[in-house]
């Protein structure tokens, strides 16, 4: 048979025309499938040359290939790109503006212009990854990332008994967790109880870093991925036990976060400042303190003394509490835009992920988008004085956190980028069971 | 007798539409699927159909999900969405005031009566 009529030739000839490298194997996919079944049907008839008719009744390969080229092409995410470099940059001038004259954690700016370099490398680098990549090894992915945390809690300096550097790292614990859930689909009981009990092991790593955000930012997603799963049906069990099953874990998982607040009257002090005001209500009281005398827009007189360095009287006012400073030394206005542009930003990305089509990539998006969001709301309720777990603003404060969200909106863009070739791996509609009949001949 | 294919292609997106209003197809399903119904008369070429499915993709009136067909291989599905059910309506009232037009002027009907 000449190499021009055969069915690999013809899908080369095509790929060949579509620009798109990664657009290639996806697409090809489906029109091998199709020469196939033509070809079977072929010879199915009796007729000779099933292949090479099959690639006839084909039509021409260029223009199957230069029409398909035309019609898939990457989805540029400028806009947001756009915006989130713009946040951090306006973040890392916050930071050090704000901080000029302070004695002690004034922003380096020579270490903010190199957070937001490297925050736009990790930006560029997810954004132009295959995020489809992760799902092809989420096993060895997940035991990499597991592997990574553990070692820089071991080996990282600790500050006050806690790794920071693992902190960072443990942000993208919860993107990792959603790509393990996701390989578990039409894995049933066992794809079900193998989701569930993923989350023990990165759990475990944020308890021994120690990081309650990151705890609390997996259990969040693993409940949200639990429930998406129930929808779609994940597992083959039907909507209604896996949404009994992610009504079940997350009642487990409230438990111990539960604990986790109560312990130490953390929640009692965020709500109540002034029944412990030397003791865990402290920072709460002088947040809301300094927020009193805030104006709308301009400086409010919120350290009550000659010196321009806030501390004692604010803590952590560079860090977790920098919304205070920003909010007292330049208004609620700012405040204001910092938080809805953020806001914005977030709102976008789950209004793209209603839209997506393959399940890895909303989930990926999920788990992305909760860390981010629960950076911002516990960030932001802390700068407002309700001090029940401390955060950095995302884009806008930190510099290593800085580089990691960046990152992580990288990634979840880039889910948005191919959205044109995502693709799940097929869900089988036959049932798990069958019986095979045999006939034979009893000579 | 052979059809004249400028005739069919101007046409396609509604013959696909109308398909796949009763039920999902994948690709080569779909082209039996047409041939068996006209008799053999919309004898459509696969590589004119995967372009024409794929953009009706991307306009958002069809959306696509891989599963196992009936042998047991993976295939490639299509789904009617609101909005393809939609442009579906749309089309078909459209041809079916040109084929009534077409109709007439073949007949020497309404705009011939009165000369």
């Amino acid at each position: 048979m000449p190499e021009r009529e055969t069915i690999q030739a013809w899908l080369e000839t095509a790929a060949a025309q579509i620009r798109w490298r990664r657009a290639r194997p996806v697409l090809t996919r489906e029109l091998a499938h199709h020469l196939e079944d033509q070809r079977d049907a072929f010879a199915a008839e009796g007729r000779e040359n099933a292949e090479a008719l099959a690639v006839e009744e084909m039509g021409d390969p260029v223009s199957v290939g230069a029409e398909l080229d035309r019609i898939h092409r990457p989805d540029p995410q400028w806009g947001p790109l756009a915006l989130s470099l713009i946040l951090a940059a306006a973040g890392a001038v916050l930071r050090v503006h704000l901080t000029a004259g302070w004695t002690y954690d004034r922003a380096d700016p020579a270490r903010a212009a190199l957070a937001v370099v490297l925050g736009s490398v990790a930006l560029l680098a997810g954004y132009l990854l295959d995020f489809s990549a992760l799902g092809r090894r989420p096993g060895a992915l997940y035991l990499g990332t597991l592997a990574v945390c553990l070692a820089m809690t071991a080996h990282c300096p600790r500050i006050a008994g806690v790794s920071y550097a693992a902190r960072y790292a443990a942000l993208w614990l919860p993107v990792v967790y959603a790509c393990w859930a996701c390989a578990r689909r039409r894995g049933g009981w066992s794809g079900l109880a193998l989701t569930a009990a993923g989350i023990i092991p990165p759990a475990m790593v944020c308890l021994l870093i120690p990081y309650t955000f990151a705890l609390l930012a997996l259990l969040l997603t693993a409940a949200l991925l639990l429930f998406s799963a129930a929808r779609h049906d994940w597992f083959g069990l039907g909507r209604r036990k896996t949404a009994c099953a992610a009504a079940a874990f997350a009642a487990a998982a409230a438990a111990p976060m539960a604990a986790v607040f109560l312990r130490g009257r953390r929640l009692a002090a965020a709500l109540h400042p002034e029944l412990d005001p030397l003791g865990g209500g402290y920072t709460a009281l002088t947040i809301r303190q300094a927020l009193s005398s805030a104006r709308w827009l301009g400086e409010g007189d919120w350290t009550g003394a000659a010196s321009p360095d806030p501390y004692p009287l604010v803590p952590n006012c560079a860090s977790d509490a920098f919304l205070t400073t920003l909010i007292c030394k330049l208004g609620w206005l700012p405040f204001l835009a910092v938080v809805l542009t953020f806001a914005l930003l977030a709102a976008w990305l789950l209004r793209r992920r209603a839209r997506h089509q393959s399940q890895l990539g909303r989930a990926v998006v999920l788990a992305a988008t909760v860390v981010l969001c629960l950076q911002a709301l516990c960030s932001a309720a802390w700068s407002l004085g309700f001090t029940l777990l401390g955060a950095s603003f995302p884009l806008v404060v930190g510099n290593w956190s800085t580089v990691m969200n960046l990152g992580l909106i990288g990634l979840a863009l880039s889910v948005f980028r191919e959205e044109r070739i995502a693709r799940d791996a097929p869900c089988s509609v036959l049932p798990r069971w069958r019986v095979r009949i045999s006939i034979q001949r009893v000579s | 007798m052979d059809l004249d294919r400028s005739l069919v292609s101007g046409s396609m997106a509604l013959l696909v539409l109308k398909l796949l209003e009763e039920r999902d197809l994948y690709g080569y399903e779909m082209m039996e699927t047409l041939r068996a119904r006209s008799d053999d008369t919309f004898h459509l070429k696969a590589g004119t159909l995967y372009p024409l499915l794929h953009g009706l993709e991307e306009k958002g009136l069809v959306t696509a999900y891989e599963r196992e067909a009936a042998a047991g291989k993976p295939r490639r599905y299509y789904h009617l969405t609101d909005q393809g059910r939609c442009a579906l309506t749309e089309k078909e009232a459209s041809w079916q005031r040109y084929a009534r037009a077409m109709h007439r002027v073949l007949k020497g009907g309404a705009c011939c009566a009165g000369a």
